[in-house]
Order: structure tokens, then C-alpha cells, then sequence
């Protein structure tokens, strides 16, 4: 269907532009005129300016996915309040686009705002989805992440993922005095606070599936722990009550289970605690570095490194420890996967003679492929899309930096937070 | 509680010290003689040990003769000296990512530990630690440290 209306509009453009664009994925041309309000006066005004924004935002939530485009939001496109429930189809027909998303935002008597997004089928005049949202007036940029959600749901049939969060070890300085604070942004840069105060160094933080709680690698006793911290009410504790070396923490996807590495002896292995607390259960018995575990997106599986084969490889295993298999058989090593939320790809770090650059393979260890070229480029973490990976690059000098790639192609891109970054870890939707 | 321990030992030697220059420094903070004490039984430990680093082979953690023979050395010292307590560091291969890093440098470290309890260094007097790559300029090795 969105082929058919790509089509279309490419059938007007000639054959030379038709050429240019039929190498270009396919994408549903979406229509977004700014969201209206059914306030007047000064604070319609107020509403109206946080529409605009919202539909700013969501143009731009929308224009990262593949799959969707919408059109730059123009403020003399404005809809009244009613148009919003009842659109006029006509007047969008001619712009080509097959969806429409309209909304408004409205004062409340109790201080907040209510915002309301609606997605139609343009050339049917049909209404895909609706859906409304009451929050403190601060909070909008949350609503307008959901109206695009609910568009992409409508176009795709995929959870939309744009209310996400990224936590990541930010970092100033240089070698030894380097100071690591564990940072946590929303995924389009804002929000950003840090979390740990940087008199100790922290590593690897990893949020849970809705982003509630947070655990991440502290040496403040002298030696790497597992922390566990609830982003709700600051509390915090080991994630385990012994004073064994811990690290490479991971939730697993319903966030009840947290697999992480413990040092028993020399020995690193693989175990699971329960996220709110009890006795943790060993889940690898090699006498090899078993480290960086990751749970399949059903939570049945866990995908591991492991150097028990003399280098370091990757390993799939039940989540109870069973059946473990040797998934990567190349030269070099395979290290830090990660399994993607949609299930198809494992995303790890590679070792080889042209340094450490970022790979994805299959659960089955087929169809190996390589995103970047490295030299330095580690630990891969999804978008809840499964389309993009997030990774940290060490750049000329020893700086570390966030860059994001998309699996179908291009350049990496660099993140902009405000000062370096390695670790990052990228959460699924909230809520 | 090991920490403590361990300071109070050294206040005792401090007071032993001050006492034979008492009647000049009377009046200064008797905290400092401790910190130059650590630093002092450090020299003398990274001398009398052949040095306080020992180094491993790329991604190994067995222990070679040469990291035996300074481990040796070391053993016999701490055992002369019960009142204090080390610290056995590990490090990682640079290059390495970073979880992988901080296992080895564990590994080692517990090596090197073993080695010292079996030499008779009681088990008490020795923990451990890995730094992974998270400090840099050391790597494939482990340090002893004086605590």
C-alpha cells in the first residue's frame, strides 16, 4: 500500500527523479499540520506555541524512522479545533500524503495539559487511531513522543519507540584522571542529568526494559561492583551481598532477572539474580572468561563471550544455563553482544588486526556482517526499533564518543551530549 | 576494619619516632608521620621485592619465571611484616573490551594472590582487585600493593 502511493507521487516527478528514487526504501508520506487548541486568549496562545513545538517533534521523531515521511510542518497549514476530529480530506489529497496526524492541546483546570493525536488514511477519509494523553505541562515532549508512536503504529503495525532512554558513562578529563559520571539523557538529547557524582569510577550502565531502574559497575569499595539503583526513589544497593567482583550487568526483558559476571576465585562465570533481590544462580561453569551476557527479547535465551575455545567467541545457552552452543567461528574475537529487542540480529564487538569495530550475526551464527571499520568502536546497544545501534568511538587523543548507525546503511553519527561518552545503553519504550 | 587496623599500627610507630624528636616538633599534626610511614615501608617493599609489578603474556594469566621470582621475593617480605596488609591489582590487555579486560585483570590478580598464600602469606593479609583497562600504561600485569 505505501509502495502503491509512493508510486504515484513518483509517477509525476518524470523518469530521471524516478531513477534516484527507486533505490530509496519505500516510505508512507505523512501530512502533519500544527496541533491545534480549543483554548482562546493568552492561554490558547500558550497552548498553540506548545503545539507547534509537539508537531516539530514529532516531523522529527517521524523522519528518523525508514518507513515513515512526513512533510515539513508549516504553521499556515493550521486546523480548528474542529478539523481535528473531523479533517477535511480534500484539502490533503493534492499533497500526496496518505496519512494525516492531527491533534490538539488544551489547559486543564488543574494546572496540566491534554494532549490528543489523531492518525487518518488520507485517501480513504478513514480514522486509523486515536489516543489522548493528560501530563504536567513540562512533560509534552513525552505526549508528542506517543502521537508518534501511535502513527507509526498505525502505518507499520510495529510498537512505535520514540520515548526511549539512553544511559551512558559520561566522561571528562584524560587517562588517569579521567572522571566518569553515569549520565541518562531521553533519546533525543533532552532530559539529560547524571546520576553518580564522579569521585569513583563507573562503568556500564544498563537500564532496565521501561527505564525505572538502573544497574551499572562501581568501584567505589576498590574493586568493580554491580549497583543497583531505582531511578524512582534514588535507593540503591549491591546487586548481590558479598563483596565478590561483579560486572557486565543486563536485565532481562520483563526486568525481573538481572544475568550478570561474578569472580569466584579466578574464575569468571555467568549468573542471574532476581531483580528485587535473593540468591543468585550460576549459569556457566567454565573455567574460561564467561562474561557480557544478553537475553533474547522472549527471555529464553541468554548469548554470552566466552574464551574457552582459547580466543573469544560467542555462545547462545538456555536462560537456566543449558545448551550451550558456539554461535561465531572466526578469526580474531567476537565480544560485548547483544541481542536485538526484535529478536533477528546480535550486535558484538569484534577484535581483529584492524582493531575493534562493531558486527552483526544471526542467533544461528549466520549471515555475519560488519557496520563499521574501526578502529576502536565497542559496545553496541540497540534502539528499541531494531533498525539502529548506538556504540562508543575512541577518537584521536583518548576521547571517547556516542555514535549512532542505522543497519541499513550510511555513515555513522555522531550523538551530541555535552561532554565525551562511552557505554551506552539504550532502553525500550517507556511506558 | 583490615584499614584500621593497619593505622593504628603505624600510629604506634609514629609516636615511637616522635618521641626521640619530640622536643622540636611537639606541636605538629602527628597525622603526617603515618603517610610518609606507608610510603617509606613501600620503598622499602618495591626494593627489597625486585619491584612491585609482575607482567603476563598477551590475554595469559599464568605466571612465568620471572614473575615467580619477584612474587618470591615479595612473599618472604610480607611475611616479615604481619602488621601491614597488600593489595594485588590486575590489569588487562590493552586492546581488550572493556568486561573481558576487567575479568583477566581479576584472574590475574588471583593468580598472583594463590602464589603468595602458598609461599605461607596468610590469606588474611592479601586482597585483590582488577582494574581492567580502566587505568591505563600498566597493562598485562598485576601490582602489589602496600596498604
Amino acid at each position: 500500500m505505501k509502495r502503491l502511493s509512493l508510486a504515484l507521487s513518483l509517477a509525476l516527478l518524470g523518469t530521471a527523479a524516478q531513477a534516484q528514487q527507486s533505490a530509496a526504501p519505500p516510505a508512507t508520506v505523512v501530512e502533519i499540520p500544527p496541533l491545534s487548541s480549543p483554548d482562546s486568549g493568552t492561554r490558547g496562545n500558550e497552548m498553540l506555541q506548545i503545539g507547534w513545538d509537539a508537531t516539530q517533534l514529532i516531523a522529527s521523531d517521524l523522519g528518523q524512522t525508514t518507513e515513515l515521511m512526513p512533510l515539513k510542518p508549516k504553521r499556515e497549514d493550521y486546523v480548528s479545533f474542529p478539523e481535528v476530529t473531523a479533517p477535511s480530506f480534500g484539502k490533503w489529497r493534492p499533497l500526496g500524503a496518505k496519512i494525516l496526524l492531527t491533534g490538539f492541546v488544551q489547559s486543564r483546570s488543574d494546572g496540566r495539559i491534554a494532549i490528543g493525536c489523531y492518525v487518518y488514511d488520507v485517501p480513504k477519509g478513514a480514522e486509523l487511531a486515536r489516543k489522548g494523553f493528560v501530563l504536567p505541562k513540562s512533560d509534552w515532549r513525552r505526549a508528542a513522543h506517543k502521537c508518534s508512536a501511535l502513527a507509526y503504529t498505525a502505518v507499520t503495525g510495529s510498537p512505535g519507540m520514540f520515548d526511549t532512554r539512553i544511559a551512558y558513562v559520561a566522561e571528562s578529563g584524560l587517562g588517569d584522571a579521567k572522571v566518569r559520571r553515569i549520565a541518562l539523557m531521553d533519546s533525543d538529547g533532552y532530559n539529560h542529568k547524571y546520576l553518580t557524582t564522579g569521585d569513583t569510577i563507573v562503568l556500564k550502565p544498563r537500564l532496565s526494559p521501561k527505564a525505572s531502574q538502573l544497574a551499572y559497575v562501581s568501584f567505589a569499595g576498590g574493586k568493580p561492583i554491580v549497583r543497583l539503583l531505582d531511578l524512582g526513589s534514588g535507593q540503591e544497593r549491591p546487586l548481590v551481598p558479598t563483596d565478590a567482583i561483579s560486572f557486565a550487568p543486563r536485565f532481562s526483558p520483563d526486568g525481573s532477572q538481572i544475568a550478570f559476571s561474578m569472580m569466584l576465585g579466578p574464575n569468571s562465570d555467568i549468573y542471574v539474580v532476581g531483580a528485587g533481590g535473593g540468591m543468585p544462580r550460576r549459569l556457566t561453569t567454565s573455567p574460561a572468561v564467561d562474561t557480557d551476557p544478553s537475553f533474547s527479547p522472549d527471555g529464553t535465551k541468554i548469548v554470552f563471550e566466552s574464551d574457552r575455545s582459547g580466543s573469544q567467541q560467542l555462545y547462545v545457552m538456555n536462560a537456566n544455563g543449558s545448551g550451550e552452543r558456539r554461535i561465531s567461528f572466526g578469526a580474531g574475537g567476537y565480544a560485548a553482544p547483544e541481542w536485538s529487542p526484535d529478536g533477528q540480529w546480535i550486535a558484538f564487538t569484534s577484535r581483529g588486526q584492524y582493531g575493534r569495530r562493531i558486527g552483526i550475526v544471526r542467533p544461528d551464527g549466520t549471515d555475519e556482517r560488519y557496520l563499521t571499520n574501526g578502529p576502536a568502536d565497542e559496545s553496541p546497544t540497540w534502539a528499541a526499533s531494531s533498525r539502529e545501534i548506538m556504540f562508543a568511538r575512541l577518537g584521536q587523543g583518548g576521547r571517547s564518543n556516542l555514535y549512532k548507525i542505522s543497519l541499513g546503511s550510511g555513515e555513522a553519527q555522531q550523538v551530541t551530549i555535552p561532554q565525551d561518552g562511552s557505554d551506552p545503553d539504550w532502553s525500550g519504550a517507556v511506558d | 576494619m583490615r584499614k584500621t587496623l593497619f593505622l593504628l599500627a603505624f600510629a604506634v610507630a609514629a609516636s615511637a619516632a616522635q618521641a626521640q624528636i619530640l622536643p622540636f616538633l611537639s606541636k605538629r599534626d602527628p597525622a603526617q608521620p603515618v603517610v610518609q610511614g606507608i610510603d617509606a615501608l613501600r620503598a622499602e617493599f618495591a626494593a627489597q621485592s625486585g619491584g612491585t609489578t609482575v607482567y603476563y603474556g598477551a590475554g595469559s594469566s599464568i605466571l612465568g619465571a620471572p614473575a615467580k621470582t619477584v612474587l618470591t621475593a615479595q612473599a618472604g617480605w610480607i611475611r616479615r611484616h604481619p602488621e601491614v596488609v597488600v593489595r594485588v591489582e590486575g590489569y588487562g590487555d590493552s586492546g581488550d573490551t572493556r568486561d573481558h579486560a576487567l575479568a583477566v585483570g581479576a584472574r590475574r590478580a588471583e593468580e598472583a594472590r594463590d602464589y603468595l598464600v602458598l609461599l605461607g602469606v596468610p590469606a588474611a593479609q592479601v586482597s585483590t582487585t582488577t582494574w581492567g583497562n580502566e587505568r591505563s600504561g600498566l597493562g598485562r600485569s598485576v601490582t602489589v600493593l602496600v596498604r
